[in-house]
This record gives C-alpha cells, structure tokens and sequence, in this order.
C-alpha cells in the first residue's frame, strides 16, 4: 500500500512538464478516450438515471487519472500511478467514518445512488465573514441548535479588535481564523450540541494547521480539510494539510472541481475529469472523503444545468463502483444571496441532486459573491440545507429529475444577474435571534411547496 | 486591397479560428510575401478573428484548450507578421496578470489570460501567490498597459488594493490600468479600493480591457 511518502517522492522523480502543456494533455486524452463510451449530455435530465452512462464514466474517469497522472505545481513534475495501485486505494478506503464524539458523534457511511439513509450535513456560512465577535458567536450558536445539520463551518473574523485587518498569508490569518473557530467551538456548547463535529478551512496550511486545539480550535474527530487544485493538481500547501490530517488518522476531506469549459473539453468531458479528481484525491491528497464535481466559470452557481450533471453523474459513477465516502455539495454555492425565493429554490436544486446521487452535503451555506459585506447570511440557510438534503433522501433520480427541472426554470434565466441578497441584521431579529416574520414565512411557504413536491420532512 | 489578397487574409484568420499553428504561420509568411501592409493585417485578421474566437467560447463551442490553440496560432502569425514592423510600433496591450500573495487559486485566472490572448493582448502570467512589489516590478519592466489581479478569498481581495496603494506610493498610479476580479469580488470593492476595472466573470473582463485600451 502506497504512503503519501511514495506520492511525494514520485512529485520530485517523476516526468518534469510545463504546467500549461500537462493541461492540454488532459484535453487530448479526454478527447481520446471519449470516443470509446457513450456518454451524452441531455439538458432535460440534469440527473441522469442511466446506470450503464455511470459506470462508463467511471471508467473513462479511472482510464483518463491513469493516462495522466496528477501534477505537483511545486516540482513541476507528474506522478502517476498504476492501475494496481488505484484499485488497492480506492479498496482500502474506508466505507463508514465517525464524526465529532459524545453523543452528538455522527456515523459518515458510503451512500448508494437513491440510498434511503440520510446524508450528513454540514451547515454553518462557509467563507464568511463577521464583523464582531457577538455576531459571530449568535450565527454560529443559531445554526447549531438546528438539529438538522451535522456539523458547523467556520469562518474568519473580519478584523482584529475592530481594528486591524485580517489578512491571509500574514500573522492576523492565523488569529482571525483560530478567534473564529475557538467562538465556533464556544457556540456549539451554548447549543447543547459540545461534541457535534466542526470545520474550517484558511488560506494558507500554517493558519489551518494553527486551529487545531482540543480545547479551544479544531480536534481529531473535526473534519479536516485537503483542497485538489484544477485540474488534477496539487502543491505542497495542500499536502501541508493532508500530512496533518494523516498524523491525527482524521477525517480528511478533499474536493476537486472540474472546469465546466476548461480542458475537459466539453460537458461530458468534465464529467469524466470530476471521477479523475476523485481518484486524484483519494491517491496524492490522500483524502478518504471526497467531493468530486465541477465550476462552471461562466455562471456564479453551481446550481446550474450542467454543473448539476456533471456533479450528479460522477457521484453516481462513483457510488455505483466504489466504496467511498463522497460529499455532493452541490447546491452549496448559488448565484443568488441570503434571504431571497431563488436563494432557496437554487440550493435546493443542488442539495437534492446531491442527496439521490450519492452524496452527503458537508460544503455549508455559502456564496459565491460575498465580497467584503460580513454577516452575510443566517441560520435558516443552514436549516434550510438541513432539511432538503435529508428530506430528499429516498426520493428516485426521476423523481428529483422532476423536481430539479421545474426549479431551474424558474431560476436558470435569473443567474446572470441574480438578487443580491440581504445581512443577518436585514434577516433576523438580533435581540431576539429570530428571523423576521417576512423571511420566516418566506420559508415556511417555499418549504410547503417542496413538502407538496415529495420531500419528506421531519416537522 | 486585390481580391487575392483579400482571400490570403481570410485564409490566415481562418487558420487562426481553427486553431490551425503551423497553418496561420505560414500564411502569416505568404502575407508579408505578397506585400500586403503588416500592420493592416495585424489588426485585420487578429482583431476579426479575436471576436470570432471569443463569440464561439461565449456559445460554448469552444473551450480552453481551444483558446490555448488558437490563442497559439495568433501569436505565432503575430510573430511573422511583426517582424517586418519596427519594434516600437507594436499595436498590442501588454498585461501583466497574477492572483495576487497567498491565494493559491489559478483557474480563473488562467481563463481570462487564454481568453486575453486569444483577444490580441500580450500576457504575462506571474502565477499565483505574488507579493505585490514583485507584480509592480514585472509591470515596471515590462512597460505593461494593464495590471489584473485575481483573488478568491474575502482574506485575501486586500492585496488588490495593496497593489493600487503601492503604485500610488511609487507615483506611478497613472502609467497602468489596473483590473480586478475574482469569485468574492465585486464592482462596489473595485470602486472602493480605485481600480479601474473589474470584470465579473472571464467574457466581461475581456470587454472591460478592450474598453479601457481604446481610451
């Protein structure tokens, strides 16, 4: 079996490449392989349910990750594996993971395609941003009384005393995100929830690595994070992390887009590079859980037709022929902002296609467009992800098929040029910690409608 | 312009479109050999097959790898074609492009360089992660046009304004346009921090550079 020794040894023997030509040889033996399956692209079901179309993109997916190895961008070389070595990994990786401890641990388990069990969901404003300690503490504190989510993302505070800027890659990184996570970790406790897991993630591997601290930041049972670069890349920064991960035998989560346009080459193709990004991630990042995917660049959400495709049929392929643990997440990054109807119905979208693909939801609320405006975002978007993606467990892929469509025409058009979306302070009553009565009923209305569309919720 | 000559340019776009490298230079050369005005063709066939370029990835029949190509076969019947030019007469902006310190994130980035490119403009990709004196400096040396910044992280979108605040400090402020972009940033934080583009995705910043270098 393979240590991630031999993964960095091969990153400084292996073929030495320019980076843009390791790029196109991904287009050529995506454009090589293709020709050998049949798999097509069809708007009208952005959730397939083609068993056959699955696993041939697993199989052009492992043929492809074969072909051309992963990229180390700081030795400029190529390391590759053998089909063996693949197939022993993904053999090894684990099937069922514990998350947090106590009685507020929860079991990650490898889902089937329609599984009935419920995915894990970790909610919380992933990349957010907070302007004060207290407005740190209540989000947080509201989105872990939820009983729907799993576990919380963290974020970063904006400033140091109201003061000083916080910066990636300088000391204040390192502060920023450790201050946030110690009042995560305080929040969960205010919650009665002590033990439910927690995440978060910084720029740099120093700043990430600095919140581990039983008491205070990130623990052992926390999920932690290793990034794979697009396409099929990885630096030192990231193995930084997967090195951590590994000596605390954590849950090391790893996520990889394939561009939707990049040097997939088409739609179908970075269906193909999603599954090799899996693998990737499983052999350099070492991750044993993983979210395979794509980014669209053209449009500011994941819950496009497309991407919603690509992500869907590569998590299929995945379950269908594998044991790992996969995170779908695929409604976790909308065009549109906190607080509005296409908020809701663009993650939901997403949350459901992930659910019935396969996949937990582990990537939190968040927003492409978030800028510097904090406190963007509340705890109903994290109830809100709670209840749909464990809502959709069950349903059968023509069923959310049905579903996602009639929620993409409603929204699809509006992408562009999407509302912006409203702070926690413009949501919610910040005394009382309560949503305002129009976004509550908002909610409660938009959730009716998904109740009378075949989600089952709990209450 | 005689129609054979007029032909010869549409085969060169043409070669260009179809991302055709060998092709386009040897057109390129057949241009300067029937002694057609270099400088017309340059901004005929790259400034037409450019818009073409860009309208096929805008429809989404093309991709990256076809902005790389073409983008190559651009630049390779440039070089022909500049060639016959004095070295000063140069028609092209030249961008000095990064995702600025500790952000290691390059797709975007990498897109709207291809797609810079295959417009016409010449780039050079400083990578990511870059301190913000390095990128200057790059600027400086290179006498550039344009500065364009990438950032993905709220943590990291300080370093844009870094950049303009350096360039304010060294009194150079003036001698380069500077463009913005990047997942979490927008027009208000480009407005805020005195960029003079920004472009929310990689199709609109191409427009925004075009806008700015035919001031």
């Amino acid at each position: 079996m393979l240590t991630i020794w031999d993964v960095i040894e091969r990153a400084k023997t292996g073929e030495k490449i320019e980076e843009s030509k390791f790029d196109m040889s991904i287009f050529r033996a995506v454009q090589a392989i293709r020709k050998d399956y049949n798999i097509k692209y069809d708007p009208k079901t952005p959730i397939p349910a083609d068993d056959q179309m699955a696993d041939e993109v697993f199989e052009a997916g492992l043929r492809l990750y074969l072909m051309v190895g992963s990229y180390c961008t700081n030795t400029g070389r190529i390391i590759k594996f053998s089909e063996e070595e693949v197939k022993e990994a993904l053999e090894n990786a684990p099937a069922e993971l514990i998350l947090g401890e106590g009685e507020d641990a929860v079991k990650m388990i490898h889902r089937n395609v329609e599984g009935s069990e419920e995915p894990i969901v970790a909610g919380g404003i992933q990349t957010a941003f907070y302007s004060d300690k207290e407005m740190m503490f209540k989000i947080y504190k509201g989105c872990a009384e939820d009983r729907c989510v799993d576990g919380i993302w963290g974020g970063v505070l904006g400033s140091i005393d109201n003061k000083y800027e916080v910066l990636a890659g300088a000391p204040s990184e390192i502060y920023g995100y450790r201050v946030a996570t110690e009042i995560l970790r305080q929040a969960i406790k205010a919650a009665g929830r002590p033990g439910m897991f927690i995440v978060n993630n910084s720029p740099t591997s120093i700043a990430t690595i600095g919140l581990h601290d039983r008491e205070k930041g990130l623990r052992p049972c926390d999920l932690f994070e290793t990034t794979g670069i697009s396409e099929l890349k990885i630096n030192y920064d990231d193995l930084n992390r997967s090195v951590w991960g590994l000596i605390h035998n954590g849950a090391l989560h790893g996520a990889h887009n394939a561009v939707i346009g990049g040097f997939s080459g088409s739609i179908e193709g970075a269906a193909i590079v999603a599954v090799a990004g899996a693998l990737h991630l499983v052999m350099v990042n070492r991750a044993n859980n993983v979210r395979p995917g794509g980014i669209p660049f053209k449009t500011k959400s994941r819950a496009m037709r497309a991407h919603i495709w690509v992500a869907s049929l590569a998590l299929q392929a995945l379950s269908r022929n594998t044991h790992l643990i996969l995170d779908g997440s695929i409604g976790d990054h909308p065009a549109a902002g906190p607080g509005t109807r296409q908020y809701l119905i663009e993650t939901a979208a997403g949350h459901i296609a992930s659910t019935v693909s396969g996949g937990h939801s582990l990537g939190g609320t968040r927003k492409f467009v978030i800028g510097d405006t904090p406190n963007f975002g509340t705890p109903l978007e994290s109830r809100w992800m709670g209840e749909i993606c464990k809502g959709a467990a069950g349903l059968s892929r023509e069923h959310a098929n049905e579903i996602v469509c009639k929620l993409l025409a409603e929204y699809e058009e509006h992408l562009d040029n999407p509302p912006r979306g409203y702070t926690y302070d413009e949501l919610y009553d910040i005394e009382k910690e309560q949503p305002l009565r129009e976004y509550a009923e908002l909610y409660e209305k938009t959730k009716e409608e998904f109740r009378t569309m075949g989600l089952k919720f709990k209450n | 312009m005689s129609d054979q000559n007029e032909k010869l340019l549409n085969e060169l776009k043409e070669a260009i479109i179809n991302c055709d490298e060998a092709e386009a230079t040897e057109l390129a050369h057949k241009v300067l050999d029937s002694g057609i005005d270099p400088v017309y063709s340059l901004q005929k066939v790259i400034g037409e097959s450019a818009v073409i370029i860009g309208q096929k990835f805008d429809d989404g029949e093309y991709f990256l790898p076809h902005l790389v190509m073409a983008g190559d076969a651009m630049m390779a019947a440039s070089k022909v074609l500049e060639s016959a030019l004095d070295t000063d007469s140069s028609i092209k902006s030249t961008v000095v492009l990064a995702t600025v310190e500790a952000d290691m994130h390059s797709v975007g980035k990498n897109i709207v360089g291809m797609m810079l490119k295959a417009s016409g403009f010449v780039v050079h990709d400083l990578g990511v992660d870059v301190k913000s004196s390095e990128i200057i400096d790059k600027a400086i040396a290179l006498n550039a046009d344009f500065i364009a910044l990438s950032s993905l992280l709220t943590t990291t979108m300080p370093y844009q304004r870094e950049v303009i605040d350096e360039l304010k400090a060294r009194g150079i402020r003036d001698k380069f346009k500077v463009v913005i972009g990047g997942g979490p940033v927008r027009q208000e934080w480009a407005d805020k921090i005195g960029a003079d583009g920004y472009g929310k995705d990689a199709i609109e910043a191409v427009k925004v550079f075009k806008k700015l270098s035919s001031k």
